[in-house]
C-alpha cells in the first residue's frame, strides 16, 4: 500500500491540531519564507508537519550553520531569520551562531527539539537545558508546555525577535507538546510594543551642541542599518556636512565616494577616522555601543568630546561612556527630526578630507604575489552596487572592512561582536537566498572556512550561486600577527601549511573551483568568479607574513596607531 | 555600596535564573535576595553590589528593563522608573 500523500496527511488529521502542525502554521503566519535546519529525534514531529509548508526548508550540513545562514538571511532582508534543530547536540550546535546573533543584534526564532516533558530533568538521551544553556544569549526564550500556547508564543517570539534593538529568541518544543492536540489554540494576542517617544527637549540640545560645534563628527553603528535608517543619516550629514566615521557594523552607512567618510575607526581604522575621532569636540554616536576594539583605550578615546548619543536601547546609553545630552529612540525618527543650524566647519572638513587623502591606503605593493588589499578593492569594484560580503574572521575580515566598497550596511555581512570564525560560508548562503539578484560574495581565510567547509555540500544540493574568496596564507593569520608584534615572534600553533587543496575540496563537492596565485591573475579571475553560473570557489594563495596595518596595539589609544611596513 | 533593588518578574520558567545570571554577569555580588510570591507575579528583592568601580547600578537597572516579563519598580537610587520594557501579554 502506497503511503498517503502530506495533503490527505493533512485532512486527515484531527480536527484539534498537533503542536507540530501549530508550529508550521505559525510560521506561515509570520510571513517565514525559509527557514534552515537540521532534523533529529526530538524534532521529527515538527519535520513530519513541514513537507506541505507554505516556506522552504533547507538542510544545512551542521546546525551551527543553519543559525549563520538565518542571521545573514535577517540582516539582508531585515526580516526574522528562523532556524531549526533538535535537542541535545543539535541545539548546542546552534549557540554560537545564537550568541553571534545576539552580539550582533540581529533578529533571529530558534526552534529546538525536546525531549519529552516527563523526561526532562532526568538526563534522557539527548537531553540538554537549552533554554539554561542560552540564557545569557537570547533576548527571550520559551519551553512550550501546552500545544494550546503555540499561536501565542510563536506571535510573540517574531514581534520580541524584531522589535527595538532586535536579537535572538529561543523556543524549546519538548517532544510531547509536538504530538499533543490542541481542541482550542490560544490565539496570537496582536502586541506592538510602544515606540518610545523621543525627548523634545533633548532633541533641541542635541540641536544647539551641533550648531554651536566647531569639530563635529557622527560615529556611525550598526544600529543605522538595523532602523533602516540610512537615508536619514545620509540626508542629516549632506546637510550638516558633519565628516563620518563607522564602526565594522556600521560600514557602508555612509555614501561610499562622500570624502567626508572618513571609514573605520578603532583598531584596524583608517588614519585619518582615528585622528578625527582623538580631535573631535562632538561625538555624535548613531547606533553604535562603544565596543573596545573600535575605542582603544576607553580613557583617551574622544578625550576632547561631549558626547550627543542616540540609541534605541537605554542600556547603551552611559554603559562605558557617559553622554552629555541622550536620546533614547528609534534612529530613523531621531535622524528625522533632528533640524540643527550647519554648523560652520569649513577648516574642520578641510583637515579631515585633507587627512583621508594624505593617508588613503596605496595598493601598489612591490611583488609578484596577490596582494589581498588590491584584491579586495577589485572584488568589490567589479561586483558594483550588487556587490554583498559575507565575511569570515581575520585578517581577511579587516582587508575587507579597509578595502571593499560598500553601497550600503545591507552589504556587509561580518561577525563583529562575536568575531566567529566559520560564519562566512553560512552567511553567504543565507544572504544569496535572501537576495538572488545580489552578487553575494563569501571572503573567507583557510583557518574559517575549514569550520563549516560541509555547507558546501549545501550549496551543491540547492545549486546556490554563492562566489567564494578564499585567501588562503596557510597561517592563522591575525593570530600569526600579533604573536610575531606582541609574544616576541613565538608562533604558536598557527601553522596551517598541511592545509587541503581547497580548490579540489570543492570540487569533491561538485563546486566549481580554480586557484589565483599570481598577481596578473587577479582581474581576470575576479571576473570569471563573478560571472560563474552556479557556486563558485576562487582559491587566492597570499604571502603568510602580509599584515594588516594600520593597527591599534591592545590596551593603546587609538592615537597610538602603529603603520608597520603598509604601503 | 550596596544598591537596592526592587523587581517583579512574571512566572515564566527561567525568568529568576535570567535575572540573577544577568546581574551576576554584568558584574554584580548579589548579597541579598528575597522572593515573595504574589499571585499574578512574584516580587524579588535584591541588594548588589558591583565587583569593581567601573560598574554602575544605573546602567544594570537599565539592562534588567530589558528582560521581558520583568518589571523593575525601584531603580539602584531608590528612584522610581518612569518607563519599562512593555511585557508581551
Amino acid at each position: 500500500m502506497s503511503a498517503p500523500s502530506t495533503a490527505a496527511k493533512i485532512a486527515n488529521e484531527p480536527a484539534p491540531k498537533t503542536g507540530a502542525r501549530l508550529v508550521v502554521e505559525a510560521l506561515e503566519r509570520e510571513g517565514v519564507e525559509v527557514v534552515f535546519g537540521y532534523p533529529g529525534g526530538a524534532i521529527m514531529p515538527v519535520y513530519d508537519a513541514l513537507t506541505n509548508a507554505r516556506f522552504k526548508h533547507i538542510l544545512v550540513r551542521h546546525e551551527q550553520g543553519a543559525a549563520f545562514a538565518a542571521d545573514a538571511y535577517a540582516r539582508v532582508t531585515g526580516k526574522v531569520g528562523v532556524c531549526m534543530a533538535t535537542s541535545g547536540p543539535g541545539a548546542t550546535n546552534l549557540v554560537t551562531g545564537i550568541a553571534n546573533a545576539m552580539m550582533d543584534s540581529a533578529p533571529l526564532v530558534c526552534i529546538t527539539g525536546n525531549v519529552a516533558s516527563p523526561l526532562m530533568g532526568t538526563d534522557a538521551f539527548q537531553e540538554i537545558d537549552i533554554l539554561g544553556v542560552t540564557l545569557p544569549l537570547v533576548k527571550h526564550s520559551w519551553i512550550v508546555r501546552d500545544p494550546a500556547d503555540i499561536p501565542r508564543i510563536f506571535a510573540e517570539a517574531f514581534e520580541i525577535a524584531a522589535s527595538g534593538r532586535p536579537g535572538p529568541v529561543l523556543i524549546d518544543l519538548p517532544k510531547d507538546v509536538q504530538v499533543g492536540v490542541a481542541a482550542a489554540p490560544h490565539p496570537p494576542i496582536p502586541h506592538h510594543a510602544a515606540a518610545r517617544r523621543i525627548d523634545t527637549a533633548q532633541l533641541r540640545r542635541a540641536e544647539a551642541a551641533i550648531g554651536m560645534a566647531e569639530r563635529p563628527l557622527l560615529y556611525v553603528g550598526g544600529g543605522v542599518r538595523i532602523a533602516n535608517a540610512v537615508e536619514q543619516l545620509r540626508a542629516f550629514a549632506r546637510a550638516t556636512r558633519i565628516p563620518a566615521v563607522s564602526t565594522l557594523q556600521g560600514l557602508g552607512a555612509m555614501p561610499p565616494e562622500s570624502p567626508t567618510n572618513l571609514g573605520m575607526l578603532g583598531m584596524h581604522g583608517t588614519r585619518a577616522a582615528n585622528e578625527a575621532v582623538q580631535a573631535c569636540d562632538l561625538l555624535i554616536v548613531l547606533g553604535a555601543r562603544f565596543d573596545d576594539r573600535a575605542t582603544g583605550k576607553l580613557s583617551e578615546f574622544a578625550p576632547h568630546a561631549r558626547v550627543l548619543h542616540v540609541d534605541v536601547d537605554a542600556a547603551e546609553i552611559g554603559k562605558l561612556r557617559d553622554a552629555d545630552i541622550t536620546i533614547n529612540g528609534d534612529l530613523k525618527q531621531a535622524l528625522t527630526l533632528l533640524s540643527p543650524r550647519a554648523p560652520l566647519i569649513d577648516a574642520w572638513i578641510a583637515r579631515c578630507t585633507r587627512d583621508k587623502e594624505q593617508f588613503a591606503p596605496r595598493y601598489d605593493a612591490p611583488g609578484e604575489g596577490v596582494y589581498a588589499p588590491a584584491l579586495l578593492k577589485e572584488l568589490s569594484e567589479q561586483a558594483g552596487d550588487r556587490f554583498v560580503a559575507a565575511c569570515d574572521v581575520g585578517q581577511h575580515q579587516m582587508w575587507v572592512a579597509q578595502h571593499c566598497r560598500f553601497a550600503s550596511p545591507f552589504a556587509h555581512l561580518t561577525s563583529g561582536g562575536l568575531g566567529a570564525m566559520g560564519y562566512g560560508l553560512p552567511a553567504g548562503m543565507g544572504a544569496k537566498l535572501a537576495r538572488p539578484d545580489a552578487h553575494v560574495v563569501t571572503i573567507s581565510g583557510d583557518g574559517s572556512f575549514i569550520m563549516n567547509i560541509q555547507e558546501l555540500a549545501t550549496l551543491k544540493r540547492y545549486n546556490i550561486p554563492l562566489k567564494i574568496v578564499l585567501l588562503d596564507n596557510s597561517m592563522l593569520g591575525l593570530v600569526r600577527q600579533w604573536q610575531d608584534l606582541f609574544f616576541d615572534g613565538n608562533l604558536s600553533e598557527v601553522d596551517l601549511s598541511d592545509n587541503p587543496d581547497f580548490a579540489a575540496v570543492a570540487r569533491a563537492f561538485g563546486i566549481d573551483a580554480f586557484r589565483i596565485s599570481k598577481r596578473e591573475e587577479v582581474s581576470a579571475g575576479i571576473a570569471r568568479l563573478l560571472a560563474a553560473p552556479g557556486p563558485c570557489l576562487a582559491h587566492v594563495l597570499i604571502n603568510p607574513k602580509d599584515n594588516v596595518w594600520p593597527l591599534v596595539p591592545p590596551g593603546k589609544s587609538n592615537a597610538d596607531m602603529i603603520f608597520g611596513d603598509q604601503i | 555600596m550596596t544598591d537596592t533593588l526592587h523587581i517583579q518578574i512574571d512566572h515564566a520558567e527561567g525568568s529568576l535564573q535570567r535575572l540573577i545570571g544577568l546581574i551576576e554577569r554584568r558584574g554584580f555580588f548579589i548579597t541579598r535576595m528575597s522572593v515573595a510570591d504574589l499571585g499574578s507575579h512574584r516580587e524579588v528583592r535584591l541588594g548588589v553590589r558591583g565587583r569593581d568601580a567601573g560598574r554602575s547600578a544605573d546602567v544594570l537597572g537599565r539592562q534588567i528593563d530589558r528582560l521581558v516579563g520583568v518589571t523593575r519598580t525601584t531603580g539602584a537610587a531608590s528612584t522610581v522608573v518612569e518607563e519599562v520594557v512593555p511585557c508581551p501579554a
